[in-house]
């Protein structure tokens, strides 16, 4: 583990100890850390920005009310995907008033618009992103941007870490296909 | 404005709502309330020979009105305001403080009066004061624990 991603880990763990605690100020800090996250994490799996900024406020509400009971704080990266992964999945199943297994809720999702004016190499990034399908998308999202680990996706996700790597494996190359379709370097 | 920070103004809104210190401290001051007030009347009830049952039934009413705010109050510090550690030793101290002072008032009342119900509220209020002293013991050995974590890692963090 690289220096870097072990002082990240860290901090992760001082600013969920610190809320922990109940200091008012690592509430502040907690949002303006992993609210910008989150709400991109939850944008991939809502088909709106709308629907993002009403699913990112519930995951907080949820995340202000449980902090004080997360036993390991060391998992708070993690347990904040978690909550926002279940809420965006009660959400789809409420949506569509049928019982459903996670990641087929994930497939019930539309793909969001690709945007195909790309301006630079970050903007055809999310949108080869955009392109790929639900479960590929989102684990890509949860190693590649929000720096899980495959144990911390498996348990996320609640499928094998081989079944992860098999996924991780895929998408990089279903997402190389897309970007060399759309020209990106 | 970027799409992803036109929530975090009310998600910040929200926090200094849901993170009032006040709005916990008077759940824990009305378990204390309710519990006290509960233990008088049941120790009434209980000790009261030959009660007509018009009055009896007025004490289970209020016993149960008394239950049902504690039970109340329980469920909010568990569930919707849940106390974090610094707040236990608030709320725990607050609990040893009020025991304490009940069981001596109890404790008067039952040397001065005589009275059975007096004593029976007395002892009630010793295990409600035990009670309370474990839970403030336990909450300074969190707070004591997550501090001394804390410091670790901000002295590795160079913080």
């Amino acid at each position: 583990m690289s220096t870097q991603t072990s002082n990240d880990l860290r901090a992760d763990e001082l600013l969920a100890i610190r809320c922990q605690l109940g200091e008012r100020a690592a509430f502040a800090d907690l949002i303006a850390r992993w609210h910008e996250p989150l709400w991109r994490y939850l944008r991939r799996l809502a088909d709106s920005d709308q629907a993002a900024d009403d699913l990112v406020q519930d995951t907080w509400f949820r995340v202000l009310r449980g902090i004080a009971g997360l036993r390991d704080a060391t998992r708070l990266r993690p347990w904040l995907f978690g909550i926002a992964r279940r809420i965006a999945m009660d959400r789809l199943r409420a949506q569509y008033a049928r019982p459903a297994a996670p990641d087929d809720a994930l497939d019930e999702l539309a793909a969001p618009e690709i945007d195909t004016t790309l301006e630079n190499d970050l903007a055809a990034l999310e949108a080869g992103l955009a392109a790929l399908p639900p479960r590929e998308r989102e684990t890509l999202a949860l190693f590649y941007l929000h720096e899980l680990s495959i144990e911390q996706i498996a348990a996320l996700l609640e499928v094998p870490a081989g079944t992860i790597k098999s996924r991780l494996f895929r998408a990089r190359q279903m997402l190389r296909e897309e970007l060399t379709l759309r020209g990106a370097p | 404005m970027k799409p992803e920070f036109r929530s975090m103004n009310k998600v910040r809104a929200m926090a200094g709502a849901e993170l009032s210190l006040k709005a916990r401290l008077g759940y824990v001051g009305l378990l204390l309330v309710s519990a006290a007030l509960t233990t008088v009347v049941v120790s009434l009830w209980l000790t009261e020979p030959s009660l007509p049952a018009r009055t009896q039934l007025a004490f289970a009413v209020m016993s149960v009105i008394g239950v049902s705010w504690s039970v109340l109050a329980v469920w909010v510090l568990r569930a919707r305001r849940p106390l974090f550690a610094r707040d236990r030793v608030i709320a725990g101290g607050l609990a040893v403080t009020f025991s304490a002072l009940f069981v001596a008032g109890c404790l008067a009342a039952a040397i001065l009066s005589g009275a059975a119900p007096a004593y029976a509220a007395f002892g009630t209020g010793v295990v409600m004061l035990a009670v309370a002293i474990g839970v403030l013991l336990k909450a300074r050995r969190r707070f004591a624990a997550l501090t001394s974590r804390r410091r670790e890692l901000e002295a590795q963090l160079g913080a």
